[in-house]
């Protein structure tokens, strides 16, 4: 909507409550909080626009393709943990075994 | 993260909008996608703030300027926004000093058909020029990080 530059569609005041909620930030100059309020509008459209280019499935964003991209794409490794790869109860099953298998069954205390 | 009852959440109206602008028309966004977009970009706030800050810190100051946010944005390898993100400052600094010059303009207005004097507006005006000094030669972006501490609420710009 914003296609000026010079604005930026997320609530200005907004950022800044998660900006001061990071330790040890004492103030931020408006023109620093107006910069890092629109690197996140780009961030999110770099998200979604590089997710669908390499889906699988280019009429649809999922969370997987999310994931796929936050765990080969190295600037994106402080999202591991926010945007974790999902696998199916059935695989975790199959990892599970193999593991037990491979550690023996020794239960140690 | 947060205990407290302040959200640290992007709205998501405003999240929905920019992800339908930046891909084609048609494109389906599952609530799971929308959802972790949204909390990434809290933590891109986060993540880019402590860089700043630390940027910042560096410089032995207390106010975040915005070099340090373009600086930091670099470190953390998101250099391909700091281009666009120099055009974006230059825009919204005309924008603000547009305000600023129609505020006076209004308030000089007002004074004249009340007939009283203006002390006192110099201040406010002279206060927010500081921050819209421009250096020679149009490189953008660089602001003198003499810690300007201006609080966002009590200035001119609405959302």
């Amino acid at each position: 909507m914003a296609d000026d530059k010079g604005k930026c569609d997320l609530p200005l005041s907004r950022v800044r409550t998660i900006m001061k909620s990071s330790p040890d930030v004492s103030s931020i100059n408006q023109e620093a909080l107006f910069l890092a309020a629109k690197a996140t509008e780009m961030f999110i459209q770099s998200m979604a626009q590089v997710s669908l280019e390499q889906s699988t499935d280019r009429n649809q964003l999922r969370y997987n393709d999310l994931a796929d991209i936050v765990d080969s794409i190295d600037t994106l490794q402080f999202l591991q943990d926010i945007i974790p790869k999902k696998i199916k109860a059935s695989e975790y099953f199959e990892i599970m075994k193999k593991w037990e298998a491979e550690n023996g069954n020794d239960s140690d205390s | 993260m947060a205990e407290r009852p302040e959200d640290l959440n992007l709205p998501n109206a405003v999240i929905t909008r920019i992800i339908k602008d930046a891909i084609p028309d048609g494109v389906n966004v599952s609530k799971e996608a929308r959802l972790a977009i949204s909390k990434a970009a809290s933590v891109f706030v986060l993540y880019a703030t402590s860089c700043s800050n630390n940027f910042a810190l560096k410089s032995k100051r207390k106010t975040i300027t915005a070099k340090d946010v373009l600086d930091a944005l670099e470190d953390m390898e998101f250099d391909q926004f700091v281009d666009p993100l120099k055009e974006c400052l230059e825009a919204y600094k005309k924008n603000q000093q547009g305000k600023k010059d129609q505020k006076k303009k209004d308030k000089e207005v007002a004074n004249q058909s009340a007939g009283g004097g203006d002390q006192g507006e110099d201040e406010g005006v002279a206060i927010m020029e500081e921050e819209s000094e421009e250096e020679e030669g149009g490189r953008a972006g660089d602001v003198n990080g003499d810690g300007d501490v201006v609080e966002i609420s009590d200035t001119s710009e609405d959302a």
